[in-house]
């Protein structure tokens, strides 16, 4: 509509000037007259040259992001002919993959002519998740506005934005003080939770916790300590992906990021269940440290959140133990005050349960 | 409760672009808002500059240069910016300082803005001089006399006021209409003179108004003022727009200011003004105004009005007043007569005896409306009422070239106060008695009445006006018909001497020259603009104008004779011509033997009905005659005018309505004749030309693409030919489908090839032969390279086989 509009003005441009200039037989007239003629000709050609030039490049952030806070995306055009143009319209997605929330948009922006142009996106998250940017296609318009030309582009990035929570660290202490004796009793052996099944050779990647020093300096070579999880004598964690219309995940995954953060705070190692509609079964992760804990968040983030509360204490009632005590992070709105809970947003619970409780 | 504080909304003004997904809104820095704005400001410097500037250079009036492109670009720059400024207190503040500081700059250097405006007027008004071949011009005196500053003030004060008023328009809407409107009048002045402005003003106006275009069309121009980074638009906020871009802002213009430069240097140099105008055979458009616009140099407004009423008809003696005369083209009389002469019939209406004060007026006894007395012999004499004793004696002895007619005036819109009759009336007198004298109200034809006159033309005058004046017997003649008002007594005597009247002509040799001196020297318009208010009118005509219409002629005449001792008078009434007349419908009811007895040179004709309307008023003089008495003298010129549309607008009309018109050749002139095709079609063989240029540049440069594309792919390294080859025949694949680029690898590429022309190779080992010959260093065998190029030769045949018409063209023109 806005092409038509454009080409009826500059007809009327044209037309009023060789009105005027049979009026007045007006040399000014008739150059108006060529320059109007011969412009949209070089105004087109500028164009088809930027759009055979033209290249688009998107840049998001390499590590994640915290959800609420400001970060950008950056959208780099890259023309390399002598031709600005002052209308290009970016057709492109936003996408929170993890929750499937999709939205498009255009963007306009300006090209400069032998120059990047560089357009800063400040994006904030409400939502933790895995923001998605693609480019599908990029309309440039010409100078006068009556001539498009499309490039479909398939450009993405993405970003991971985690979730922020509180720090649960008086909270963790009742729990285990309560419920989880074993673990206590391993804390008290030295804040390990594994046992040494072996010693064999060090290999890139081992942690060096595990490097036997003594043994290493005798064999003049590092060596390493094998061990085995000791999860059963070990904190279980389920973690409840289900959402619903009121974003209640949001909630249990900053209660989650909250108590795991207070856990790997106090060198309390637990093992973390999840349900992972990627794979249709449970995931677990054993979670000593920070990096592992950021890792397992990271591996929900790539998962997808589901519709149906409970999912995951089901399947890990049929699939690993009916009889495990276990710490519950998810939706419980009918769940009584008590010592052995911790209470986050919207009804959100981390609880303790099982057999022995 | 009153006092709480609102809850902020979390995402004021973000942009939402998901669920939970914002665009935050960062202001906008103040750098990028300078920038803007001072970008801006060059898009209405260069309006006003190539608008002022251009003006003045086409009145080649020199200025100190500097001076005005300082406070341009300073005022273009000041309200760009105070425009742009988000806080209304701070722009009003702004606007009212200016103001003050405006007011106190236009007193302190008033004589200076006067003096430059004065010599901008001086130097117009002398061009125009020239241009509409006035005979005189006023010239304002200026207090200060360097030029060189005062017009440089003058335009600094004019270019301020266009500044603030183009940086609204542009600012709020980039408007071209206002632009145009604001800028574009002022050139129109040396348009209308055929004075080009310097093409430098030209560039920089002309690139003014391209940016204007662009900047309309990409609809980006008013980014800058909206305080953030980005702005959401449509129904759902999902149009994003990022703020104007000041690199790009600049860049355009610069390409801009090039493309104008180019174009105007270029175009100069090939197709200079001079054979530009040389094209055009006829002016229609200053042909028809010049007088109007002349008159407005020359007398200014008070030259262009009417003081009453101008839509032709009889003006009953008043002169002067009327700017242009408008007939209507209304039907005011019809005449019902046989027509006996191919001269033109005259209808006499209002006898003029005494000029003074711009006025012709009867020698009757005003006090007396009747016609009684003295009246009745005035009445008497004005009709004729000998001469036509001597016709009818002449008829009744049954002279040669004597004959006697009957004629019926039918008064449908004329003026009721005359009678309208033909030369020579008889009247009866006797009936005439008491009745009101003409001019008096009510005293003529009343409206739709007829007046039925017998009357007996004058068909032969030889030896008649044969003496020299000073033998004519004056016994029969009022004095008054001799007398030269006092102020008219100089102009009228050099004008006989101009003329070349001398006392030794006889009446008819001094009737002759004037009406020749007249038709040579002084030209006819409908247009002559309004006599000044302290002016006479005759000698404002003979000295000042000297142009005008019948009524300025017949005055001008009666005066002349008079001063050469001919008793002479000022008549209006209608008179229309043998071809309007033979135009007319016959009257088949009546007889032509009713209507005329007696001689005709054109022999028997047939009853007619004339409509004669208001165009076909006319004033003219009766001049005594010695030998028989008053008869009429035609002195007015030839009028081509009065055929044509005197009316721009719908001479134009005309011609959008009958291009044929414009064919001089068929009698149909208008005003826009010449603008047939096949008068300007040099336009279009430009116009021709420049496609065709254009479209050769474009097959050369498709030409050249080719030329070097086979280059390259049959070079003498076959390694690298065959490389370049592929990627040639990659690019051909693209230019079909797009969807080619997510292609990445060869082994991808190769696949879509097998699979999108049916192709049958062993795809692994090509793909290796191919990423060996890129990529390894190893030397490549030529039987190797052999089969890649023949397997693209046969990818090439299917990619041309299978394409459809449009990618056909596209691969032609790649």
């Amino acid at each position: 509509m806005k092409k038509i509009r454009n080409w009826i003005r500059y007809i009327v441009i044209i037309v009023f000037n060789l009105f005027f200039m049979f009026l007045f037989q007006s040399y000014i007239n008739l150059i108006l007259l060529i320059g109007l003629l011969l412009f949209p000709v070089y105004s087109i050609y500028a164009v088809k040259k930027v759009a055979e030039k033209l290249s688009v490049e998107i840049k998001a952030p390499m590590e994640a992001m915290e959800k609420k806070s400001e970060f950008y995306i950056r959208f780099l055009l890259h023309n390399p002919t002598f031709f600005p143009l002052v209308n290009a319209t970016i057709v492109m997605d936003a996408e929170n993959a993890f929750y499937l929330e999709k939205g498009s948009h255009t963007l306009n922006v300006p090209i400069r002519a032998k120059k990047d142009t560089e357009v800063s996106y400040p994006i904030v998250m409400d939502y933790c998740g895995r923001l998605i940017v693609s480019v599908k296609e990029i309309v440039l318009v010409d100078l006068l506005g009556i001539y498009e030309v499309t490039i479909p582009l398939s450009e993405t990035r993405e970003c991971l934005v985690f979730p922020t929570g509180q720090s649960r660290n008086r909270e963790v202490g009742q729990i285990y003080i309560h419920g989880v004796s074993e673990a206590m009793e391993s804390k008290e052996k030295g804040y390990d939770f594994s046992e040494v099944s072996g010693i064999r050779e060090y290999v890139p990647g081992d942690k060096l916790q595990n490097i036997h020093w003594k043994l290493s300096v005798k064999k003049d070579e590092l060596m390493v300590k094998e061990r085995i999880s000791v999860s059963a004598m070990q904190l279980i964690v389920l973690v409840e992906l289900a959402n619903d219309e009121e974003m209640r995940l949001e909630s249990v995954l900053e209660l989650a990021e909250g108590v795991t953060k207070s856990l790997v705070a106090q060198n309390l190692p637990f093992t973390i269940y999840y349900y992972s509609s990627n794979i249709g079964g449970l995931k677990e992760c054993y979670i000593g440290n920070e990096v592992e804990r950021e890792q397992w968040i990271e591996m929900v983030l790539y998962d997808l959140s589901y519709k149906d509360f409970g999912r995951v204490e089901q399947v890990f009632s049929e699939q690993v133990s009916a009889e495990s005590t276990y710490l519950y992070i998810g939706y419980d709105p009918g769940i009584r005050e008590s010592e052995n809970v911790i209470y986050g947003a919207q009804q959100t619970v981390a609880v303790l349960r099982g057999n022995t409780i | 409760m009153f006092f709480q504080k609102k809850k902020e909304k979390p995402h004021k003004g973000d942009i939402l672009l998901a669920k939970g997904i914002y665009l935050k809104q960062p202001a906008m820095k103040n750098g990028s808002v300078l920038k803007n704005c001072f970008l801006r400001s060059i898009i209405v410097f260069s309006l006003t500059f190539g608008t002022i500037g251009g003006f003045l250079s086409a009145f080649h009036i020199s200025y100190n240069f500097l001076l005005v492109v300082f406070f341009y670009i300073l005022f273009a720059l000041y309200f760009s910016f105070l425009y742009s400024t988000a806080k209304l207190l701070l722009r009003d503040v702004g606007y009212i300082v200016f103001f003050a500081l405006f007011v106190g700059a236009i007193f302190v250097f008033r004589v200076y803005a006067n003096s430059g405006f004065y010599t901008v007027v001086n130097q117009v008004l002398q061009q125009a001089k020239i241009f509409f071949n006035l005979s005189g011009v006023r010239e304002y005196e200026t207090q200060i006399n360097n030029a060189y500053l005062t017009v440089a003030i003058v335009a600094v004060f004019i270019g301020m006021v266009l500044i603030i008023i183009l940086n609204i328009w542009l600012s709020s809407a980039m408007s071209l209409f206002w632009t145009v409107l604001l800028t574009f009048p002022l050139q129109l002045i040396p348009i209308y003179m055929k004075l080009t402005p310097d093409p430098f003003y030209m560039i920089i106006l002309m690139a003014g108004y391209v940016a204007v275009v662009v900047f309309k069309a990409n609809g980006h121009y008013i980014a800058f003022a909206w305080g953030t980074t980005f702005q959401a638009k449509g129904l759902k906020k999902n149009k994003v727009t990022y703020s104007q871009d000041a690199r790009v802002f600049s860049q355009v213009l610069i390409s801009l200011a090039v493309f104008a430069f180019a174009l105007v240097i270029l175009f100069e140099a090939i197709f200079p003004s001079r054979f530009f105008e040389s094209r055009f055979k006829n002016d229609p458009l200053r042909e028809a105004t010049s007088d109007t616009i002349g008159n407005f140099v020359l007398l200014g407004f008070s030259g262009m009005m009417n003081k009453y009423s101008a839509t032709g008809g009889l003006s009953a003696g008043r002169l002067g007043g009327v700017s242009s005369v408008r007939p209507d083209y209304q039907t005011d009389l019809v005449v019902t007569y046989a027509p006996y002469s191919t001269e033109p019939v005259y209808l006499k209406g209002y006898t003029g005896g005494i000029y003074g004060d711009n006025q012709w007026e009867t020698i009757y006894d005003e006090e007396n409306n009747d016609l009684t007395g003295e009246n009745e012999e005035i009445f008497e004499e004005e009709t004729l009422h000998r001469e036509c004793g001597i016709l009818m004696y002449s008829f009744l002895a049954g002279e040669e070239h004597s004959g006697i007619g009957n004629i019926d005036v039918q008064n449908v819109g004329a003026n009721t106060n005359f009678l309208y009759y033909p030369y020579y009336t008889e009247f009866p007198m006797g009936k005439m008695e008491g009745r009101k004298r003409p001019g008096v109200m009510g005293a003529g034809i009343r409206t739709g009445r007829k007046a039925f006159y017998m009357f007996l033309p004058q068909l032969s005058w030889d030896g008649i006006g044969d003496v020299i004046p000073s033998e004519i017997d004056l016994s029969m003649v009022d004095p008054v018909y001799l007398d030269v008002p006092e102020k008219n007594k100089e102009v009228i005597h050099n004008e006989c001497e101009k003329i070349g009247l001398t006392s030794d002509m006889t009446e008819n040799e001094i009737v002759d020259a004037v009406r020749d001196y007249f038709n040579e020297n002084i030209p006819y318009t409908l247009r002559p603009g309004a006599t000044p208010e302290d002016a006479d009118f005759i000698n404002y005509f003979l000295t000042g104008n000297r142009k005008g219409y019948c009524a300025h002629f017949a005055s001008a005449a009666t005066l002349l004779f008079r001063e050469m001792g001919i008793p002479a008078r000022y008549v209006e009434g209608y008179a229309f011509s043998y071809e309007a007349a033979l135009a007319s419908e016959q009257n088949e009811s009546e007889e032509y033997d009713y209507y005329y007895d007696g001689f005709s040179p054109i022999g028997a004709s047939t009853v007619l009905d004339v409509e004669v309307t208001d165009a076909m008023a006319h004033a003219w003089v009766e001049v005594y005659m010695e030998g028989f008495g008053w008869k009429v003298v035609e002195v007015t010129p030839g009028n081509n005018e009065e055929e044509e549309e005197d009316d721009f607008w719908s001479a134009f009309t005309n011609f959008l309505s009958n291009p044929e018109s414009g064919d001089a050749a068929d009698g149909g002139a208008n005003m826009l004749g010449d603008l047939s095709l096949s008068q300007y079609s040099w336009l279009v063989y430009v116009v021709l030309g420049i496609i065709l240029l254009l479209i050769l540049i474009y097959m050369i440069g498709i030409a050249i693409r080719k030329f070097r594309r086979y280059r390259i792919c049959h070079q003498k390294n076959a390694r690298e030919a065959v490389i370049a080859y592929y990627a040639d025949t990659c690019n051909m694949i693209r230019t079909c489908d797009k969807t080619f680029d997510h292609c990445r690898s060869h082994m991808e590429q190769l696949d879509y090839m097998e699979r999108q022309y049916t192709l049958v190779f062993e795809k692994e080992n090509l793909c290796k032969e191919i990423e060996r010959i890129s990529f390894s260093m190893e030397n490549a065998e030529n039987a190797e390279i052999e089969k890649i190029r023949s397997f693209i030769d046969e990818v090439r045949k299917k990619i041309r086989k299978t394409a459809k018409f449009g990618q056909r063209v596209k691969l032609w023109k790649r």
